[in-house]
């Protein structure tokens, strides 16, 4: 047995290079881009906000993961405000949450890898307009997509079976590995779904079920959703972009490196980026074309950071709609109490979910809809610590309780869409600074209220999904219309055929700036149900094949 | 509503809730009575010389007096009494909670220096001017501890003490993993199937009648 080890550095370009790409951001889109992007010959710079993490940091360090932000951004240094509707009074409050690492959020995601459906591309014109909200169809479909994915599940070895389920629609080649193994809350999932009639499916992971182009298969050590994966199998940009990148010879990452402006000339072209290093050093890094990866909070932050006399909304902004339309994804948890040992804490977090809700009956009344998966998501320490509100807190009483409920139950999580509110959107804070002296990100936030009626319909769901699995006890948390923080971040910067309603065109080009590209969740015209990492990356996937169609043909 | 992170150890629920919502199951309130049995033993191996955990420090105070340490022990002996099996004493919580307000968690200091004043007062009240709340019966104890436990010391004091007891032992507490053992939560970087009950090929079977 040996651990991963990551490839050398690639390249490294001088600042005054203009480098054909510089791509701001190495999560899931940035490090795609840059993989497409080199394999069809083109030199890339990454520029990524955070720090390298080699696999000797890839400790199963619970305290530091989810209570000092070990790999996500940081109040200390990246405050953040957040307020509930435009003409509500603004609050300190540490509400997006992002890694800011080499290889961004998949660096230690869950990994659920799900295709969008084509109802996710068309859902406005099939279900009609939502007061309240700006949905709209996406400028592609499914079909147009479907190469993609398929393109992704192969550079990535995404583990998952062929769907059985007739409402699926068609792909065009099977997963290249099979699923992983099935695991407690796995099995329960599927027993419960077989007692209501529902369709369940071995979940598609990012976690690779066997040894594939040089990694290693999951060794199931369960530290797995908010931990990196010191065995690689965990397919994040980290362990898969990014090194595929580095070994064209044409790539440079270059790490802790903060661009805060993004530098147009009188043209209104765009000729490079201005990022703080290391040391906090300004520096200058000149480009041929920028790639915009940055995620749906930094994208739009950075290009109003980016004003200018000939954009003086911001870059790419003409339309007004940079920064808006925020969504998140619903998140609805329930918890069951089982009579034997689930101990959903070792393996893989997800192995199998149920889509039988993936498009509710119309007649309930609101857009949309989602998946459910079953699992035990978090190591002891944050499973024990906040139990269910009918049993003790503390005391030999509370350790024995500890015990079993860590053991013995399990959550049902709801993952849904959630709707395009212009008023939900990201800004920058007139007052408040980070560490670095730029303006903080500003969230305006607050859930639709069809939405509020989907979150709880598909709780409703997880709870008989629980019941019928044959919990012992049931726990149905809270939903409130302002969730405690917020991890998929969407929609900011969306897609669009009309300059005057969207940011960039169907090939992730701003309408405004001919050599800019943005290329993340900003893109998103709706939600999808869930899962939204999969289509980041056959987004990335085509954006690239167009780009380098583009640059060939001289059309930068 | 405050930033999460510097409060953190006050542990409210809410401030755990607003980090992490997103993230995983966490509860918004706990209370009330329900006692479980322990799990089966375990069955998954830790991989030798496989440990890419930072070295645990030696057990030693950098932040209490002794005497203050000893008060708060005892008190997180009663959260997590050594009964069944090891407890907050045995993981050494004390010191996971010395580091951290010695380091990560400064800003809490104060907090529990009240706290600490706090506990002193009631038990002096109530057992005379020379009792200490470490030289009490169990039960005195509990009953000095169920007159604060809605206070924010409280709070704090309950996290910090179960964090003392499963967080890594290089943050102080979890000597040698023996929270994680007790948890049944493995310091391995491989497991092997099956993992439960459910999850054993023969029960797969039954419950699902499938055949693997």
């Amino acid at each position: 047995m040996r651990r991963q080890t990551q490839p050398a550095a690639g390249k490294t370009f001088a600042n005054e290079t203009a480098v054909d790409f510089v791509i701001i951001g190495s999560g899931i889109a940035g490090g795609s881009m840059a993989r497409e992007l080199t394999s069809r010959g083109f030199d890339v710079l990454v520029l990524e906000q955070g720090r390298h993490v080699p696999p000797e940091d890839m400790e199963h360090d619970e305290l530091g993961a989810f209570m000092n932000n070990r790999w996500t951004n940081k109040p200390e240094d990246s405050p953040q405000t957040w307020r509930k509707t435009p003409d509500a009074k603004t609050e300190k409050r540490h509400f997006l949450q992002y890694a800011r690492v080499v290889g961004g959020t998949t660096l230690h995601f869950t990994g659920n890898y799900w295709r969008f459906r084509p109802i996710d591309f068309n859902e406005a014109s099939v279900r009609g307009p939502v007061p309240g909200a700006n949905v709209a169809d996406w400028p592609i479909t499914y079909d147009e997509l479907e190469p993609y994915y398929t393109a992704v599940e192969e550079a990535m070895g995404i583990s998952g079976e062929t769907p059985t389920d007739p409402r699926e629609p068609k792909r065009s080649k099977p997963f290249p590995l099979p699923p992983l193994n099935v695991t407690g809350p796995g099995v329960l999932l599927e027993i419960g779904s077989k007692k209501l009639g529902w369709n369940s499916k071995a979940a598609p992971m990012a976690i690779l079920s066997q040894p594939y182009k040089g990694r290693q298969a999951c060794h199931n050590c369960g530290f797995c959703l908010a931990f990196p994966c010191e065995w690689g199998a965990k397919s994040g940009s980290n362990w898969s972009m990014i090194p595929d990148a580095l070994r064209s010879g044409r790539c440079e990452v270059r790490s802790d490196s903060y661009v805060h402006r993004i530098e147009t000339d009188d043209s209104g072209r765009v000729t490079g980026v201005l990022y703080f290093d290391k040391d906090k050093k300004e520096q200058r890094q000149k480009a041929k074309a920028v790639v915009l990866s940055a995620n749906g909070a930094e994208t739009p932050r950075l290009l109003l950071m980016s004003a200018s006399k000939q954009f003086p909304q911001g870059l790419a902004n003409s339309s007004g709609m940079v920064g808006k339309h925020l969504m998140f994804n619903g998140n609805t948890v329930a918890d069951g109490l089982f009579e034997h040992e689930v101990n959903g804490h070792k393996g893989p977090v997800v192995t199998r979910i149920t889509q039988e809700h993936y498009i509710p009956d119309p007649s309930l009344g609101f857009f949309g809809g989602g998946g459910i998966d079953m699992r035990v998501d978090v190591p002891a320490m944050l499973r024990t610590v906040a139990m269910p509100p009918d049993g003790p807190e503390w005391g030999a009483a509370w350790k024995a309780r500890a015990q079993q409920w860590f053991s013995h139950s399990a959550a049902a999580y709801g993952h849904t869409s959630s709707l395009p509110v212009a008023t939900n959107a990201v800004s920058l804070d007139p007052e408040l600074k980070d560490a670095w002296g730029m303006p903080a990100i500003r969230t305006t936030f607050k859930e639709h209220e069809h939405d509020m009626r989907l979150y709880k319909f598909m709780q409703d769901r997880t709870m008989e999904l629980l019941q019928a699995a044959g919990a012992t006890k049931t726990y149905a948390q809270p939903i409130t219309d302002v969730p405690g923080s917020a991890v998929h971040l969407l929609g900011t910067a969306r897609m669009g055929n009309d300059p005057k309603s969207s940011v960039v065109d169907k090939y992730h080009r701003a309408h405004d700036v001919k050599n800019l590209f943005i290329v993340d969740g900003s893109s998103f015209v709706t939600s999808g149900r869930g899962q939204p990492t999969m289509t980041i990356q056959a987004l990335a996937f085509r954006a690239a094949d167009y780009i380098a169609q583009f640059a060939t043909k001289g059309e930068i | 509503m405050s930033d999460p992170l510097p409060e953190r150890f006050t542990v409210s629920r809410r401030e755990f809730v607003a980090g992490l919502t997103a993230l995983g199951a966490v509860w918004l309130a706990a209370c009330g009575g329900e006692q479980g049995k322990a799990a089966a033993p375990d069955s998954s191996a830790a991989m030798p010389g496989m440990a890419a955990d930072t070295q645990a420090p030696p057990q030693k105070l950098v932040h209490f007096s002794p005497e203050d340490a000893a008060e708060v022990e005892a008190m997180t002996v009663r959260i997590i009494p050594s009964d069944d099996g090891p407890g907050a004493k045995e993981a050494g919580a004390v010191f996971f909670i010395d580091n951290q307000l010695a380091g990560m968690v400064k800003e809490q200091a104060p907090l529990f220096a009240d706290g600490l004043k706090t506990v002193a007062k009631a038990v002096t009240a109530k057992h005379g001017a020379s009792a200490k709340f470490s030289t009490l019966t169990a039960e005195q104890q509990d009953e000095v501890l169920r007159g604060i436990e809605k206070t924010e010391f409280f709070g704090a004091l309950r996290f910090a003490t179960i964090a003392g007891f499963l967080a890594l032992p290089k943050y102080g507490g979890n000597k040698n993993y023996i929270g994680w053992a007790y948890m049944k939560q493995a310091h391995a970087f491989e497991q092997k199937p099956p993992f439960g009950y459910y999850d054993l090929p023969a029960n797969q079977q039954a419950l699902l009648g499938r055949v693997l």
